[in-house]
């Protein structure tokens, strides 16, 4: 009994360990991305609009990756990456970079990230 | 196996809302719930070919968001003598419209293309339709790029002149694949074809050239020009050899033999 009880604290904490490491990654995956893609990216551009013409314009690796949010309206990187077959991982830095670019938005809730086109570009007339 | 189709080309006059009315009523004419959509803004035709008068509610409206798709659809099924199946949504044809799309920016096509993937649950999924068929502008512009980005399948019309083969080529490898759509190519307006040498040789050619199924064959008909828009082949001579070729590419996609 007390042994479980002492072990529950080191569980907690190696926990939060882990959810802070995988926030870090996650930082570090776009900032890999945005280096192998070259950084002279535009920094974000508010409201850009993710239209037909844009879609076929941008690189090929990012089209797939948006296209799937076009598709879903709102996603996880998990979910997206279940559509492209990609890893999680990549499909986070995509989604991230598109968020930069002005294309996405990004919502936390609890421990997953949203992704979505902007309600307000989308809706109002 | 419901699906969202979109005919396009890279040429107008090719034969695309011949194809669109043609193969609507034939995947009707199997059971199937059909809507057939005007998405050829520019230069609406349906309401013509359909015969019909006025409605109150077009596309426009709807791509506009100042109005329900349940006001636009128009049930021809009993004009048209099918059994609850046959609906169309019309492009607004007056030039006012018409002008009024053509100066639609960037978001405006956003929105309209989220609009249209929006079909796929509002009549697909709470309606029970089968099919929706998108007969669309010709070339790049916004209306047909969103018609093809939203549609599972995207038939592309073509015919043999030069300029449409160039251009086809180049729109199938630069547009299509970049999204990665299911695409079938429909040849059109076809000389001799009752030599089967010839077919074959042709057959060999679209190979080469576009790299992309061949879906059918339409040769040349002299009684769909005479018919001047008058007839629903499928519907008015289903035992004309170009109702057969629709049978054809209609089974083809119903049962989802297309690779």
């Amino acid at each position: 009994m007390k042994e479980e009880m002492l072990s529950k604290k080191p569980l907690q904490i190696l926990e939060k360990i882990k959810e802070n490491l995988e926030k870090l990654n996650e930082k570090m995956e776009v900032m890999i991305e945005l280096q192998k893609h070259g950084k002279k990216e535009t920094p974000t551009v508010p409201d850009a609009s993710l239209d037909v013409m844009t879609l076929l314009s941008m690189p090929d690796h990012l089209r797939k990756t948006a296209m799937t949010i076009c598709r879903f309206g709102r996603a996880t990187a998990d979910e997206v990456a279940q559509q492209t077959n990609r890893a999680r991982a990549v499909e986070s830095a995509y989604l991230n970079q598109l968020v930069i670019m002005g294309y996405l938005k990004k919502e936390r809730k609890g421990r997953k990230a949203y992704f979505y086109i902007d309600k307000e570009v989308h809706e109002s007339r | 196996m419901s699906k969202i189709i979109a005919i396009h080309s890279y040429k107008g006059g090719t034969g695309k809302t011949l194809l669109s009315v043609n193969l609507a009523a034939t995947l009707a004419k199997h059971g199937n719930k059909v809507c057939l959509f005007d998405l050829d803004f520019r230069a609406p035709s349906l309401f013509a070919i359909l015969k019909v008068e006025s409605t109150e509610y077009w596309l426009n409206d709807y791509l506009n968001g100042s109005c329900d798709i349940n006001k636009v659809l128009i049930d021809l099924s009993s004009k048209l003598q099918m059994k609850d199946k046959f609906f169309v949504c019309l492009a607004n044809p007056t030039t006012e419209a018409i002008r009024d799309i053509c100066a639609k920016d960037r978001k405006w096509e956003m929105r309209a293309l989220g609009r249209l993937l929006s079909l796929r649950n509002t009549l697909m999924k709470e309606q029970g339709f089968d099919y929706l068929v998108f007969d669309t502008s010709p070339g790049l512009q916004y209306s047909s790029i969103n018609a093809i980005v939203a549609a599972d399948l995207v038939l592309v019309a073509t015919t043999g002149d030069r300029s449409d083969v160039n251009g086809t080529r180049r729109m199938l490898h630069e547009i299509y694949e970049l999204f990665e759509k299911k695409t079938g190519l429909v040849i059109n307006k076809v000389l001799d074809a009752s030599s089967k040498a010839k077919m074959d040789e042709m057959r060999d050619k679209v190979k080469v050239v576009y790299h992309f199924p061949l879906l059918a064959v339409v040769p040349c008909f002299c009684e769909i020009l005479r018919a001047e828009g008058n007839l629903i082949f499928a519907q008015d001579k289903p035992d004309h050899p170009f109702s057969k070729i629709l049978e054809d590419l209609a089974k083809k996609i119903e049962s989802d033999n297309i690779k």
